[in-house]
């Protein structure tokens, strides 16, 4: 019998292309449209764990403890050790160092003496190692107002209103002058490789990024770091592998004594984002229920319509004495097949699109009046498990409605009648 | 064109079911695009509010050599405030530095007017208590310092000729405000108190200017109107409508199929009254323009739809606001209130009604294109497949 | 935190004034005849407790009067070669690192050193303590042993960085044993310890201080003379700016 509907199906174009074509459609904007508004509605998350916090964060105890004023006396050390296994142990997370400090800029004359001078914020992340996506994950490319991002070590980006101020333009040099971990003066020189838009007036007064290996000679942290972050594939978070992890990793230095123990933190723990992280689920399941509702109601119309296409075939299967039951039956099963194959169809096509706009994202930079690197303007899906099999529930259940009410009308239809109504 | 609209809204209500299923999701869409727009206006609406209620008031008139944003200039930018005159506030701004529980946290030490109204900061407070130094403190920095009401903390100045003082303060209340940039790392107290601690008598680096003040030149003194204040706010809420517009289009999308998908098959199904039609005189123009009405009317119907329950449910949203968590979320400088307040602008519904009732008319047309390559023959028969 | 160096000798060199009160007067003179020279050229260990690990720095600092001052710094490796040099108001810093000559100034005086409590403006403050203190012999107390004088200091004029210090003076070595400095409000804010006195020189001389902020946690710096020498002839071509990138 199924094989028999389905080489009709294949066969008559007429009775399968449009509503299977028609369903696909909807089932891929239903899936595409619910994975959007699953990343759409993290933005603001999603920037906290780009630029503070990952998807998962280790730092030492009395880093944590102190993390407003940038303690990197109370770093992680040997931090290649501690890579190497949280690798092991979770090698889906992409794994990245970070240090935050603070101190001055001084950009000289022709002379070598001072010319302009301002206190700066740093931040020192892996500009160079290739396996790193921290450029993209900091929106760096788009935030360039002037030049390029490093490409070699002993290159910085300065904020563009800061380099302004000092009077430092690309190409030239500039001295950071800090303190180390250990609280010794820190000098470094850079080039300015680039100046870029952050987006926060505090951080385009004067902020200087330069790449990690620099920041650690630099900064005297042989193999230290601030902050490791972690990050889930595709930067899609997840709270319960988030969760796990950190138990995980948590549970193995439960004992220990190091007072500068590591600590791992999932995003939801920190900045206080547990409450907008269900909030995001709460609207974006809201938002996702709305689309499957709508495409319900619309694919509920296509079965309709199917019922409604096909008025005197069913006339004429009647006249030659098929049973109104018999027809009901077939016209539910061939709803059934032309949903689930334009369900599959379409549930491919939208996770497809759904997992591209995840990974690539969506840069919405240019119609934004001006770009910098707090700006959301990379607009990612998120494909969640349930993408999966959500598109099945307009795709057939709301298609079977629809023609199965439909399909009441041939029940009301007269043999007497069915002639005159035909006009054979 | 009377008889179109007529005719498109008999064969509408007509067909029952399938007209109000797309009608229904037409509405929806309507009404959601109306919803998103409006809460994000509503945000827009309600974070300049509020910075406009607790940091920027009507404007600031803000010593020359003060750049809110560079410590550096805390030092020298101030000036005396007996050259301005009017319904303004002075603010001083002080460096310093907390020391709770051993530990160190810098701090601005803000000097205000106790009995200012120009912002919402709670200054009352600073009046009625005993403290030496009473102090407010924002919620972020009660959290930051674990200070709280009632406290008392060492804080340590250095004085308008740089002599170090150290005493204690009184943190006499928090308050509670959306805007982030008045609470991260502040303490206010009374501006006599701060001018007697540094000596800088009748010294403010900043005013907020209230209802009725006009600002003329004066030396020293650099007037920010409220809307220059203004104006990251707004840029960073436009994004924001950037990707809620994807959203709408696509749901848009999958309402505009609906419609697509039932004209298509009304113009197969109709052939015989095409046909009809066409045999009568009517013009194969006159033909398509009676079935995009008709897809026109499913707009109309859909705005109507949309009224009747979205007119009491937006009305009730815009009356009681939407709750929105807000901790931290602070630390990116947009002012979130813990509830969200839409607003439909006219402009908003207008544009939205356009958008509804032009692209349902032109996805209409698309498909009764197809009736001006009818043979009226042919079709009068019903035979074409 | 090393630049305690120079921050401490500038203690030492407000120390060591006269003043104008009769009893007062003749112990700081006293002080004067023990630490004050005209030049010195001294060679010091600096410990600073950190939280994680401790660590030594050695330098070495000429200095002249009140107004003129270079240090140089000898170990760790990563310190060696950096150099500071103070005339008047200003100071420059010289990172071999670098290669570049930073004047730290205007605003940034007033700055704290690298998230330290000390601004520039402090280590550089060197006026001597009568010119800016009165003293009033306060009492004697038994410190440490050692019997001293307690001698109160009240700012007389308006920009000192600390409105008020208290010192313990030896009654017979005439070296002061501690020095609190305190704000307005009397609350202490920083303490200088110094031990370990020895004659070098013909005079008594404390070879070791502790110098600690007392209002945060933990142990403060040491800093101890290895060898010092007073009066030397200094070739004056060392205070100059050509001097840091030798």
């Amino acid at each position: 019998m199924i094989k028999f509907l389905l080489k009709g199906i294949i066969r008559d174009k007429s009775r399968s292309i449009l509503p299977i074509i028609i369903t696909a459609i909807g089932v891929t904007l239903t899936v595409f449209l619910s994975g959007y508004m699953r990343g759409a509605m993290g933005d603001m998350i999603d920037l906290n764990a780009r630029f503070e916090t990952g998807h998962i964060k280790v730092m030492t105890q009395p880093y944590l403890k102190n993390k407003d004023q940038l303690p990197n006396d109370l770093a992680l050390l040997e931090v290649s050790e501690l890579i190497a296994d949280l690798e092991k142990d979770f090698p889906e997370i992409s794994w990245e160092k970070r240090i935050r400090f603070g101190g001055l800029v001084d950009a000289p004359d022709e002379n070598g003496l001072t010319q302009g001078q301002g206190p700066a914020a740093g931040l020192a992340i892996d500009l160079f190692s290739k396996h790193s996506n921290e450029i993209g994950r900091m929106n760096l490319a788009p935030a360039i107002v002037n030049g390029t991002i490093p490409i070699r070590p002993g290159e910085a980006l300065i904020s563009e209103d800061f380099s302004q101020k000092i009077n430092a333009s690309v190409g030239d040099d500039v001295t950071f002058v800090g303190s180390t971990m250990n609280g010794s003066m820190a000098f470094q020189n850079f080039k300015v490789a680039g100046t870029v838009r952050f987006g926060s007036a505090a951080m385009d007064k004067g902020a200087i990024i330069i790449d990690i290996t620099d920041a650690q000679n630099m900064l005297d942290m042989e193999d230290g770091a601030g902050e490791i972050l972690g990050y889930f594939p595709n930067d899609v978070y997840d709270n319960n592998d988030a969760t796990q992890i950190a138990e995980t990793f948590n549970a193995k230095y439960i004992d220990s004594d190091d007072e500068f123990a590591p600590i791992m933190q999932s995003l939801k723990q920190q900045n206080g984002l547990a409450s907008l992280l269900d909030y995001a689920d709460v609207m974006s399941g809201m938002f996702v229920a709305i689309f499957v509702f709508a495409m319900s109601i619309v694919l509920w119309n296509t079965g309709l319509l199917g019922g409604l296409r096909r008025y005197q075939e069913y006339g004429i299967r009647l006249a030659l004495g098929e049973s109104k039951g018999h027809i009901y039956r077939m016209m539910i099963s061939e709803a059934v097949l032309i949903g689930i194959l334009g369900s599959i169809l379409g549930s491919i096509l939208g996770l497809a699109a759904a997992y591209a706009l995840q990974v690539y994202g969506f840069d919405i930079s240019e119609f934004a009046p001006q770009s910098n690197m707090l700006m959301p303007n990379v607009i990612r899906a998120k494909v969640t498990p349930d993408l999966f099999y959500i598109g099945f529930i307009p795709g057939v259940f709301a298609m079977v409605l629809g023609t199965a009410l439909s399909g009441i009308g041939i029940y009301k239809r007269e043999t007497a009648t069915l002639f005159k109504e035909l006009e054979v | 064109m009377n008889q179109a609209l007529r005719l498109a809204y008999r064969n509408l209500v007509g067909a029952g079911l399938r007209t109000w299923l797309n009608v229904g999701v037409l509405s929806f869409t309507f009404v959601l695009i109306l919803f998103y727009n409006g809460l994000i206006d509503g945000w827009n609406k309600q974070a300049k509010r509020d910075s406009i209620a607790w940091e920027i008031g009507q404007g600031q008139i803000i010593h020359k050599d003060y750049d809110p944003l560079d410590p550096f200039t805390i030092l020298d930018g101030h000036g005396n405030i007996n050259t301005i005159k009017g319904n303004v506030s002075p603010v001083l701004v002080q460096q310093s530095t907390i020391y709770p529980e051993g530990r160190s946290i810098s701090t601005l030490l803000k000097g205000v007017s106790t009995n200012q109204s120009i912002t919402q900061l709670p200054t009352g407070l600073l009046l009625n208590t005993d403290a030496n130094i009473p102090a407010l403190i924002g919620k972020n920095m009660s959290n930051k310092s674990g200070l709280k009401e009632g406290d008392e903390v060492l804080i340590r100045w250095r004085d308008s000729e740089g002599t170090f003082d150290a005493t204690n303060i009184t943190i006499v209340g928090i308050f509670e405000s959306t805007v982030p940039t008045i609470d991260a790392g502040q303490i206010y107290i009374p501006i006599e108190k701060l001018w007697e601690l540094t000596g800088l008598e009748n010294h403010a680096s900043y005013f907020i200017v209230g209802e009725g003040y006009e600002h003329k030149e004066i030396q020293d003194w650099e007037f920010n109107s409220q809307s220059s204040l203004l104006e990251t706010l707004d840029a960073m809420i436009e994004t924001k409508k950037a990707s809620g517009t994807i959203m709408y289009l696509l749901l848009m999308a999958i309402a505009l199929l609906a419609i697509f998908d039932t004209q298509v098959l009304s113009i197969f199904r109709r052939q015989k009254e095409i046909g009809t039609y066409i045999a009568l005189g009517m013009t194969r123009g006159e033909v398509i323009r009676l079935f995009t009405v008709e897809g026109f009317m499913y707009s109309v119907l859909a705005v109507i739809l949309g009224s009747i329950y979205g007119i009491p449910l937006l009305w009730f949203l815009a009356k009681n606001g939407i709750p929105y968590p807000v901790e931290q979320v602070q630390d990116f400088g947009v002012p979130i209130s813990d509830t969200m307040y839409p607003v439909f602008s006219l402009g908003l519904i207008a544009g939205t009604l356009l958008l509804v009732v032009v692209s349902a008319t032109i996805v209409s047309y698309l498909p009764a294109r197809k009736i001006s390559k009818m043979n009226p023959v042919d079709a009068i028969k019903g035979k074409l497949q | 935190m090393k630049y305690l160096t120079i921050l401490l000798v500038a203690f030492f060199a407000l120390s060591f004034a006269t003043s104008q009160d009769p009893d007062a007067n003749a112990i700081i003179k006293k002080i004067d005849a023990n630490m004050i020279s005209n030049s010195n050229i001294t060679t010091s260990k600096m410990t600073i407790y950190g939280r994680r690990n401790d660590r030594t720095i050695t330098a070495k600092s000429y200095g002249e009067g009140s107004k003129k001052s270079f240090t140089e710094y000898l170990s760790p490796e990563r310190e060696k070669g950096t150099k500071m040099l103070k005339l008047d108001d200003k100071l420059w810093i010289y990172s071999p690192s670098s290669d570049r000559t930073i004047q730290i100034s205007g605003h940034m005086l007033k700055q704290s050193v690298m998230g330290s409590d000390l601004s520039y403006e402090d280590m550089m403050d060197e006026r001597k303590l009568t010119e800016i203190y009165t003293a009033v012999v306060s009492g004697s107390e038994v410190l440490d042993g050692r019997k001293t004088w307690v001698i109160d200091l009240i700012a007389k004029v308006t920009d000192a960085t600390y409105e008020k210090q208290k010192i313990w003076v030896d009654k017979e070595k005439f070296v002061p044993l501690r020095q609190d400095m305190m704000a307005k409000s009397g609350k202490i804010l920083k303490r200088v310890s110094l031990s370990n006195i020895e004659k070098i020189s013909g005079r008594w001389y404390p070879k070791r201080m502790n110098y600690k902020d007392m209002l945060k946690q933990g142990k403060g710096t040491d800093f101890e003379i290895v060898t010092i020498e007073f009066n030397p002839k200094i070739p004056a071509h060392i205070f100059t700016k050509a001097s840091l990138k030798k």
